[in-house]
């Protein structure tokens, strides 16, 4: 037990120092693949263990409470350097905050298991690794590619490549821990990951914002502090576990959760924290992927998940589903008027968190469980989608959708990956939409929380069907096939396969292994959703059929036989098969060219930013008011 | 309304069975893969429905072949086809949300989301869901492709018969179109049978009088555009839902 847990949370520490002191890259190939595969194969096998309980020596204690202090330094230190008044400020509290804490209310005495492993982590822990692993092993030709593109005379991969693996430690050590100081060493770890993955080109642009990252989830770190003292005044107890066996909260205590649940709203980047995750994608895209799909901002909705059996049935929870539901909403009308692929990618990313959010706050077994799977669902499906744009990118050198028109042609393989990776998104039977469903159905009784998730569910429809649709774009036969280095590819086909595998399971992992671990007791008193009464999955029959139906579709369309036609315009085609142009004045022919619909003048960032931030701060304020 | 006499009642059958005998002209094979998902999906939809499944899973299915068609329209190369798909997307965003909260009106009245259970209940829910039931109807009247909301499937650059998002489709393709609209059209109105299930007669009323009232509507109201019917289906929408669930609520 105690050597997976070494595996798991040191390991990658280890990895990192060996990347960034061994200059070459052939090691540095094989360690994050090795790590990546050891990793995989430590969650599997502590998956395979059931839950535990672990008890860390005296000596891991006091080196927690050493490397925090330290870190906060540091962070201090990068404010000052950075002359940030508030990264300053934040940091600044922090250290007085904990070490008044740590010196003057903590009890030393009291021994508290320091890690644990339920349902929850454990699956957390798998997310991480796997996905997070299959991410850090994508880098690797993309850095190389990335460093030849910025013609750098010293490479930075090795500094990159410690901060992206020593993330997955960080994470699995955050999803793992039960001493809630624990948490947060591991929670201001990847705060400060993130911020250097961010600044990493060291551009302007990417130092504001990787600045920005640092003051907000420090203001996230502060909450995260109280939340921690105040509920320590309460309960006298540091263990996790120990807080959610006393039940419901109430009274100040609630507060002290609102406070916690702050933090995780700041990590996951919900509104109106969402500047610092779109300010993320000026990095390189393995960071990007690897913040918005397994770590980073699933950090953040793991904590309200974490926590959610202590205000359940509370105002405090009407109010994050409210906070939860309102990002939702706002962030799908918000990538409505992008067009950019990566803000599209990062506010669909925001929208699902405040999903995953939604339903912690709906706080029913069945909305819990939908949380849980969106996690899963979300970080395959999220991760492929970064990773093809960043593919895209290196290749047409832009990551908007108006420049991906006709990809097929050029690149027919990630553009089908790409193709697929946004209908695992949005369409049955893949696990997103199941998700939803259970959302919606958790929701029934909640007008506003339903009504906000009735209109966001359809916005989602118009920002991906558009991007697949015109990804699609090509006529006749595609220019020969696409190479690519088998470490992009990879990654692709295998989180491209996980997502079609995970379609056909999710009955399977609903009834036989989410139902038994988060809600057992609920759901046998009500029955499940996805089973009939005569306890066979309802799904499976649909599945098929859906199944069938699109392979009888994609059996038409290869052997559809018929006669080349030009696309109509209007009788005035001039040229070839492939140009499309008209008929112009003077006999020239003007090339026809179509753009999507932005709906700006409803959906504009500028017109609708403001006006969310009031709203969503608004809701905050309302939240942690009826904690009170 | 006019003293001519138009085509026979079922002309729309002949022209399909016409479009089917002819030859395939291709533009994309895409195109061919998103209409039989198309009709895949409506065909499936109809069919959950008359087996009693959940609400809103079925709508689930119909909206992917919805978001299929879209697909198709915008993977060729034409212009009116993908002023077509871009103004359908809008149509799609307008009345999804409507659909899901009548759902919804069902749920609170019913509570379950599945046929059966809606089928099973004692008293017509139109009683208790009148102006859900007018929100449905413009659902309806979008997805019927009526006016005033029929821009997605019209627009003219130099001749009449451009057909927004279908100007690719012909033949074969066309006629799968044809079929899959059917489809749609049994469960939406399957949908408002909902409204009046407790005896079979008022549930024919309903639905002859409803399909009499699009058509009239069709023929009385001009082609708006997508920005007002965004606006004002919204608002009205909206606004209806909340004074029914507010009703169902106090009552």
């Amino acid at each position: 037990m105690s050597n997976l847990l070494l595996l798991l949370i040191v390991l990658p520490a280890i990895a990192g120092v060996v990347c960034y002191f061994v200059r070459s890259g052939a090691v540095r190939t094989f360690t994050v693949t090795a790590t990546g595969a050891v990793l995989t194969a430590a969650s599997l096998a502590l998956l395979g263990q059931g839950s535990f309980v672990f008890e860390a020596s005296g000596l891991w204690e006091s080196l927690v409470t050493i490397l925090d202090f330290a870190l906060l330094f540091v962070i201090l230190y990068y404010g000052f350097r950075l002359r940030n008044l508030l990264i300053k400020v934040f940091a600044a509290a922090q250290i007085v905050l904990l070490g008044f804490f740590e010196l003057v209310l903590l009890d030393h005495g009291a021994s508290v298991p320091a890690l644990m492993g339920d349902s929850l982590a454990l699956v957390m822990v798998l997310v991480v690794s796997i996905v997070g692993s299959l991410i850090c092993i994508f880098g690797l030709p993309y850095m190389r590619k990335h460093e030849q593109h910025l013609k750098l005379e010293k490479s930075k991969q090795p500094q990159f490549f410690l901060y992206l693996v020593l993330f997955l430690g960080a994470m699995n050590g955050l999803v793992l821990a039960n001493n809630i100081l624990w948490l947060y060493f591991f929670f201001e770890v990847t705060t400060f990951c993130s911020f250097m993955l961010i600044g990493h080109d060291a551009t302007e642009v990417a130092t504001k914002n990787a600045t920005r990252a640092l003051w907000m989830n420090s203001l996230g770190g502060v909450a995260l502090v109280l939340g921690i003292i105040w509920a320590y005044t309460q309960t006298g107890t540091l263990s996790i576990m120990a807080m959610l066996a006393a039940g419901p909260a109430t009274g100040v205590l609630l507060v002290a959760v609102g406070f916690i649940c702050l933090a995780g709203f700041v990590k996951a980047a919900q509104l109106p924290f969402q500047s610092w995750l779109l300010g993320a994608m000026v990095a390189p895209t393995p960071v990007s992927a690897l913040l918005h799909s397994s770590t980073m901002v699933k950090a953040g909705v793991y904590m309200v998940l974490r926590f959610s059996p202590m205000f359940e049935g509370s105002f405090l929870s009407h109010g994050i589903a409210l906070c939860g539901a309102f990002t939702f909403l706002a962030c799908a009308a918000l990538a409505i008027g992008q067009s950019n692929g990566k803000k599209i990618l990062a506010y669909s990313t925001i929208s699902n968190l405040g999903l995953i959010i939604a339903c912690a706050g709906l706080n029913t077994p069945l909305a819990i469980i939908a949380a849980v799977m969106l996690i899963i669902f979300h970080a395959i499906s999220k991760s492929l989608l970064f990773l093809c744009v960043g593919t895209i990118e290196q290749k047409i050198g832009s990551r908007d959708i108006e420049d991906m028109r006709g990809l097929f042609k050029i690149m027919p393989r990630t553009a089908t990956i790409t193709i697929i990776g946004i209908l695992s998104m949005l369409l049955p039977p893949f696990g997103v939409l199941l998700c939803k469903w259970m959302a919606l159905e958790a929701a029934a009784g909640h007008l506003f929380v339903i009504v906000m998730m009735a209109l966001g569910s359809a916005l989602t429809v118009v920002y991906w069907a558009r991007w697949a649709g015109l990804l699609m774009g090509s006529r006749g036969e595609s220019r020969g096939t696409e190479q690519q280095p088998l470490l992009t590819g990879g990654p692709l086909m295998l989180l491209c396969a996980s997502a079609l595998v995970f379609a056909f399971t999710t009955p399977y992992l609903y009834t036989e292994v989410l139902v038994p671990a988060f809600a057992a007791a609920q759901v046998a008193l009500h029955g499940s959703l996805l089973e009939d009464a005569a306890g066979g999955f309802v799904m499976y029959p649909l599945i098929m059929l859906i199944g069938l139906g699109t392979l009888f579709a994609v059996f038409r369309a290869l052997r559809a036989k018929g006669k080349e036609s030009h696309p109509y315009l209007g009788g005035a085609q001039v040229g070839g098969m492939d140009e499309g142009a008209f008929l112009g004045p003077m006999e020239t022919a003007v090339p026809y060219s179509a753009g999507n619909y932005y709906l700006g003048e409803l959906f504009g960032e500028h017109k609708l930013t403001l006006w969310i931030n009031i709203a969503a701060g608004s809701l905050i304020l309302l939240m942690m008011g009826g904690a009170l | 309304m006019q003293s001519r006499q138009g085509p026979p009642i079922l002309q729309a059958f002949y022209d399909v069975a016409k479009l089917m005998g002819k030859d395939q002209m291709l533009s994309n094979r895409w195109q061919i893969l998103c209409c039989w998902v198309y009709l895949v999906a409506a065909a499936l939809a109809v069919g959950m429905f008359f087996a009693r499944a959940d609400l809103l899973l079925i709508f689930f299915v119909q909206a992917a072949g919805a978001v299929f068609l879209v697909m198709g329209a915008l993977s060729v190369k034409s212009p009116y086809s993908q002023v077509g798909a871009q103004r359908e997307l809008v149509q799609i965003l307008t009345y999804e949300p409507l659909l899901i909260l009548v759902f919804v009106g069902m749920y609170l009245v019913v509570g379950s989301f599945d046929v059966g259970d809606i089928l099973a209940y004692q008293t017509p829910l139109l009683r208790k869901l009148p102006l859900m039931f007018i929100v449905l109807s413009y659902a309806l009247t979008i997805k019927l492709r009526k006016s005033p909301f029929d821009f997605s499937t019209s627009h003219h650059g130099h001749q009449e018969l451009v057909k927004g998002v279908m100007t690719e489709y012909s033949g074969p393709a066309l006629g799968l179109i044809e079929m899959a609209h059917w489809y749609e059209t049994v469960l939406i109105l399957g949908v408002c049978s909902l409204f009046w299930a407790t005896s079979w007669i008022w549930m024919a009323v309903l639905l002859v009088a409803t399909y009499f009232a699009e058509l009239v509507i069709d023929n009385t109201m001009a082609r708006m555009t997508w920005r007002w019917m965004l606006k004002y289906v919204w608002s009205i929408g909206l606004a209806l839902t909340f004074i029914n669930f507010i009703w169902l609520h106090a009552g």
